[in-house]
């Protein structure tokens, strides 16, 4: 069966959670101790989006549905759910026994609410765009009305995306973005916040009155956090941590994989689908020939980047879409190192006696940002391109630049977010080329084609008859090179081996951690 | 010695005004849009978005009444909003406060008393062995890059000998366990950070401590209190040591403010969960207020450091004293 | 002041030659000096090209006796390369510092009265800030270039050379020679500058030196933290940059502070070298 096809028309399986792989008999209590480099501002996953937030925020707030790790939707707050036809209507049924952590019931209302309140302020524009409103017809059921079809519906129902917030306390008329309610969040969740100090940490403890019964298993999670890798792989080596998510260092996965009680594993990404690419801007003028594109593309060598830069952690990425999804199309140009190619193609665009380059980078993650840009300026000398690494001081400056097009070549990560809808198609829609916001088509493209094509699969319901639009749209975008794709990110979780039930669905630890249980007392 | 104290109260006050009119000058004159930072951390900006951002943290009115307004909420003890996490400066201080000052002082008490000890020890034979290892081991604790130092610590410490902590301020598993239980903890964790800062300070010390005792051995009265048969340790200690405290507390007030600045490093290093990475991390994510805070607060420890200082100074040195109430 | 010496700088100097730990520091010094400006003439490398693999321990490959960083570059290329910028930041620092702590101490320390009270309140109120932060503070502000480093450490150093300068103008002001100049009608400015300023020279000279490493020091320790000119190559900023590997490879962080410790020991050696020869009487301390 396609997968997609899966996320569109799957119905409730009767059981929450078929967790056939545990042999043993979950035992509750411990504390779990997760060490993270990154830092929430709050923890409303409702608006604001990002690893940071989406950890805490997916363990207070519960949400409609949630994934296991083969993308099959999942009971959550809605014990059934069902699309019509025309895939215009989206029925919700919510379990009757859910209350927030203030002791009020979930309602309709709250999922109602929270949707809309999402889609107006989240900035995954194209998330609920097509929301038009929520019917409440009673306190457990919640009507969805779509403008157009929209595949992507019930994947954006997951906890790192919708959660479901209390309208008794964000309905109170002050904007959701500043709400006071944000650091000291009240969700129906499988924990609850007891201390947020930013920066710091986050202490979440056990929600005794969760609507899951016997669930969560852990009594508390304390997230951590380390911004210095060193101390944290310290933390994590000696025991004063027991978890590490979103693990992207190739000297970390690996000097983690050699200690004796750790474990590291990649599933629990599926969802992220994060891309380390270059971007180029189209509209400057030594950028705007193709050729131009391709014969940067032609020199920049991606084994280079992945076996001697990453350490062999991370993998090649061809196209827009990574290659683990089922959209991906394997017949995308790979464009192997040819030097004299490239050089060939500077001649005819006319740069034949070379041209001058800036690169910026994200300041942080410097291995998959900073190290690659140094390669290039160290690589495209071949070709003679003279390039000069701009460092920006901090992440705003650099996301100003950016996203005011203010950038000649640029390193950049962008996140799949589980369907091309949510996490593709903004970089390549000419309709959101938004000077401003970041991770919108920075890169000026321009194709109506891709437009046509984007748009189609937007609400095309048939999962083959979407693939082939996506698969014309790659090969265009291939041709165009708006972007050029480098890898995905080697995420990687590295655990306590005396946890059982690792969060490893397609959402991993964005996703609620109810079911994490320690195998031996710690 | 009142009327003195309320001169210098006023005086420190004055002092405090004038930061804060200094940095928030700087911050706000600075290129770069405040309304564009918060923007671009809540996920993008449009126009409309810039323009109620400005309205709500007060960025589109002109900059004098801005600055009168911030002066008068922090004269309430209101620092502000933080742009990034959007709670207030206070809290945000308040919570890494004591971290930096358990980490100062313990620094700076060790300096001290160990400097001293070895300056002291040092004096007794001028060009003896243990003598010429304090002058060297002064100039080279002043030489080393303080955030070098902690690092060839974490690199000994996390792998060859791992018998301290090399990171944060306590286990957080101890979180609910008894205070004794964590004060412990936090101490066991306290060796290397504080180590770190303290050799730079040790040096200067042991230096100090030494020349001053040379000057006072060779001094009259310490003369005559060894030829009426003192022992050594008691002229030592009693009689030289007393005269060489003056000079050593005016320094130590006087270096208050160069260990809130070692502080920074030290706690950037060892991941201590204090205002000094506050201050840091703040400038990474363009957090004004939140660094205008930090300055603020730091500023106020070294005056208020000064302030005890000089009363303290005063109360030693019974010359001044008579000075004041003559 | 001895001025009935027939030449105090070479009476000085004789004094200098014989203090041994601080000739070793000139010698040091110069050596940290010619291998920075001229090393590139005997050792061929670009410290930002990839040229052998990442974390290549020292000893290994012989032509990389100091092994490689994280890229695979070349550290004795960074290494010769780091120290041009961290001595030219910390000779220039120095310098505005000095011009800066000069001119405010000369001024309140001759003149006294109002403008040495205003001057002094200013002077403690720079005292007040803590430095590193508030130069931080400019650093971000106004682009991490080296002369804003400069000039940043300049800014925030400047209130100990005043308060030195101050007090030996205040000193050398009731000198004779000072009173003489004035009798014959020498100004104002002649007085400072001339009659003066020469006088009080050998501590500042002293103190300038140590501003010197005090300078380096401040210019590895912002660097280090990422907020140098992320477009040269200095020691602070190669600590910075390896310093997430620390756990995996020791060396690329070990040289270039090593580096920075000697340049700075050797300063001060100079330093307290220069003060003992300025200052014979002292000598004991």
């Amino acid at each position: 069966m396609n997968r997609w096809t899966g996320i569109i028309t799957g119905v409730a399986a009767a059981a929450l959670l078929a967790s056939g792989l545990a042999a043993d008999e979950p035992k509750p209590g411990g504390s779990l101790i997760m060490a993270s480099t990154q830092v929430p501002r709050h923890l409303n996953g409702a608006v604001q989006s990002g690893i940071a937030t989406a950890v805490p925020s997916t363990q207070i707030f519960a949400s409609p549905l949630r994934y296991d790790a083969e993308w099959n939707p999942q009971p959550y707050l809605a014990e059934s759910w069902s699309v019509s036809d025309d895939g215009l209507t989206v029925t919700l049924n919510l379990v009757k026994d859910a209350t927030f952590h203030d002791g009020t019931p979930v309602t309709s209302e709250d999922v109602a609410f929270s949707i809309m309140t999402t889609k107006e302020n989240h900035p995954f524009k194209s998330m609920f765009a097509p929301v038009d409103s929520i019917e409440t017809p009673d306190p457990h059921t919640a009507v969805i009305k779509l403008s157009q079809p929209h595949p992507a519906l019930l994947l954006a129902l997951s906890p790192a995306l919708a959660p479901v917030l209390p309208k008794h306390v964000y309905g109170d008329g002050q904007d959701p973005k500043t709400h006071p309610a944000n650091s000291a969040p009240v969700g129906s969740g499988p924990f609850k916040l007891v201390e947020f100090t930013p920066g710091e940490a986050v202490v979440l403890e056990k929600n005794p009155d969760f609507f899951i019964e016997g669930r969560p298993y852990l009594d508390e999670i304390i997230i951590r956090i380390i911004p210095d890798l060193s101390a944290l792989l310290i933390a994590m080596e000696n025991g004063e941590a027991d978890l590490y998510p979103f693990m992207a260092e190739s000297q970390a996965i690996r000097r983690l994989g050699e200690v004796d009680h750790l474990g590291v594993t990649e599933e629990g990404y599926a969802a992220v689908g994060p891309i380390n690419w270059l971007a180029y801007n189209t509209k400057n003028e030594k950028l705007a020939d193709p050729r131009v594109r391709q014969a940067i593309a032609y020199a920049v060598d991606r084994d280079f980047i992945t076996k001697a830069l990453h350490r062999g952690v991370s993998t090649t990425q061809r196209g827009p879409i990574v290659e683990s999804s089922p959209f991906f199309n394997p017949d995308m140009p790979a464009y192997d190192v040819d030097l004299d190619k490239a050089k060939a193609l500077m001649a005819e665009a006319g740069h034949g006696d070379g041209m001058e380059l800036t690169v910026d980078y994200i300041p942080g993650p410097a291995e998959q940002q900073k190290n690659v840009a140094e390669y290039l300026k160290s690589q495209l000398k071949k070709i003679g391109i003279d390039v000069t690494v701009r460092a920006a001081p901090d992440f705003p400056t650099w996301a100003k630049r950016v996203s005011n097009h203010d950038f000649e070549l640029t390193m950049d990560v962008v996140f799949n977010w589980g369907d091309p809808v949510i996490g593709v198609h903004r970089s390549y829609l000419s309709s959101n080329i938004v000077p401003g916001v970041i991770w919108s088509n920075t890169q000026s493209y321009n194709n109506p084609k891709v437009d046509e094509l984007l748009n189609a699969a937007a609400v095309e319901l048939d999962g083959d008859k979407r693939k082939a639009l996506y698969d014309e749209f790659q090969m265009l975008v291939a041709q165009d090179l708006p972007i050029y794709w480098l890898n995905t990110l080697p995420y990687h979780t590295a655990y306590d081996k005396r946890l059982g039930n690792l969060p490893v669905s397609i959402w991993g630890t964005m996703s609620p951690m109810d079911e994490v249980y320690w195998k031996e007392a710690k | 010695m009142a009327s003195y104290i309320a001169r210098r109260l006023f005086y420190g006050l004055l002092l405090m005004v004038g930061v804060v009119v200094l940095n928030f000058l700087l911050i706000r004159l600075a290129p770069g849009d405040p309304a564009e930072v918060i923007a671009g951390e809540m996920g993008g900006a449009t126009a409309e978005v810039l323009a109620a951002i400005r309205a709500n943290y007060g960025l589109d009115k002109p900059l004098l009444t801005q600055l009168w307004i911030y002066i008068t909420q922090i004269a309430q003890g209101d620092l502000g909003l933080s742009y990034f996490f959007d709670q207030p400066v206070s809290k945000l201080i308040g919570e890494r406060i004591g971290a930096t000052i358990l980490l100062v002082l313990t620094a700076q008490f060790a300096a001290v008393f160990i400097g001293t000890t070895l300056g002291v020890l040092a004096a007794r034979k001028p060009n003896g062995l243990l003598s010429g290892f304090v002058s060297v081991f002064a100039t080279v604790g002043y030489a080393v890059p303080v955030f070098w130092t902690g690092i060839m610590l974490i690199i000994l410490f996390a792998s060859v000998i791992p018998i301290f902590p090399v990171e944060g301020m306590m286990d957080i598993r101890l979180r609910n366990a008894d205070f004794l239980t964590k004060a412990v903890n936090v101490l066991y964790h306290l060796v290397l950070p504080a180590f770190t800062l303290a050799v730079i300070y040790l040096a200067l010390y042991a230096r100090l401590a030494r020349a001053s005792m040379l000057e006072v051995l060779g001094a009259d009265y310490v003369r005559t209190a060894r030829a009426k048969g003192a022992s050594e340790r008691s002229v030592l200690f009693r009689h030289a040591l007393r005269n060489a405290a003056l000079p050593i507390l005016t320094v130590a007030g006087l270096q208050f403010g160069s260990l809130i600045s070692g502080a920074l490093l030290v706690e950037t290093v060892f991941n201590w969960p204090g205002m000094g990475r506050l201050a840091f991390d703040s400038i990474l994510r363009r957090d004004y207020p939140t660094l205008l805070g930090v300055l603020i607060i730091a500023s106020a420890c070294v005056v208020i450091a000064n302030l005890l200082t000089d009363l303290s100074y005063r109360l030693a040195d019974p010359r001044l004293k008579k000075e004041d109430e003559g | 002041m001895s001025e009935a010496a027939e030449s105090p700088l070479l009476e000085a100097w004789r004094m200098f030659r014989r203090n041994w730990p601080a000739m070793a520091g000139l010698a040091i010094l110069s050596v940290i000096i010619l291998v920075t400006f001229y090393g590139a003439f005997l050792y061929q490398g670009d410290p930002y090209e990839i040229v052998w693999a990442p974390h290549e321990p020292p000893g290994v490959a012989p032509e990389f006796p100091l092994g490689t960083d994280y890229l695979g570059r070349d550290i004795v290329a960074g290494m010769l390369t780091g120290g041009a910028p961290t001595l030219a930041v910390g000779a220039s620092a120095a310098v505005i510092t000095m011009i800066i702590g000069i001119l405010l101490g000369a001024l309140a320390g001759f003149f006294g009265g109002w403008v040495d009270n205003l001057l002094m309140r200013v002077a403690e109120f720079f005292q007040v800030l803590p430095a590193l932060i508030f130069a931080m503070v400019l650093v971000t502000l106004f682009s991490p270039s080296l002369t804003t480093i400069a000039f940043a450490i300049g800014v925030v150093s400047w209130p100990q050379t005043a308060r030195l300068t101050r007090a030996e103008f205040l000193k050398i002001k009731q000198v004779e020679y000072v009173t003489a100049a004035r009798a014959i009608g020498a100004g104002n400015l002649r007085i400072m500058w001339r009659v003066i300023l020469p006088n009080a020279l050998p501590p500042l000279i002293v103190s300038a030196t140590l501003t010197v490493g005090v300078a380096i020091l401040f210019e590895a320790g912002l660097s280090f933290l990422g907020l140098g000119d992320p477009n040269t190559m200095s020691w602070g900023l190669m600590i910075g940059a390896n310093r997430d590997y620390i756990l995996d490879a020791w060396w690329p962080v070990t040289f270039p502070g090593l580096a920075i410790f000697l340049t700075v020991f050797s300063v001060s050696l100079i330093g307290d070298g220069l003060n003992d020869a300025f200052n014979p009487k002292l000598r004991e301390r």
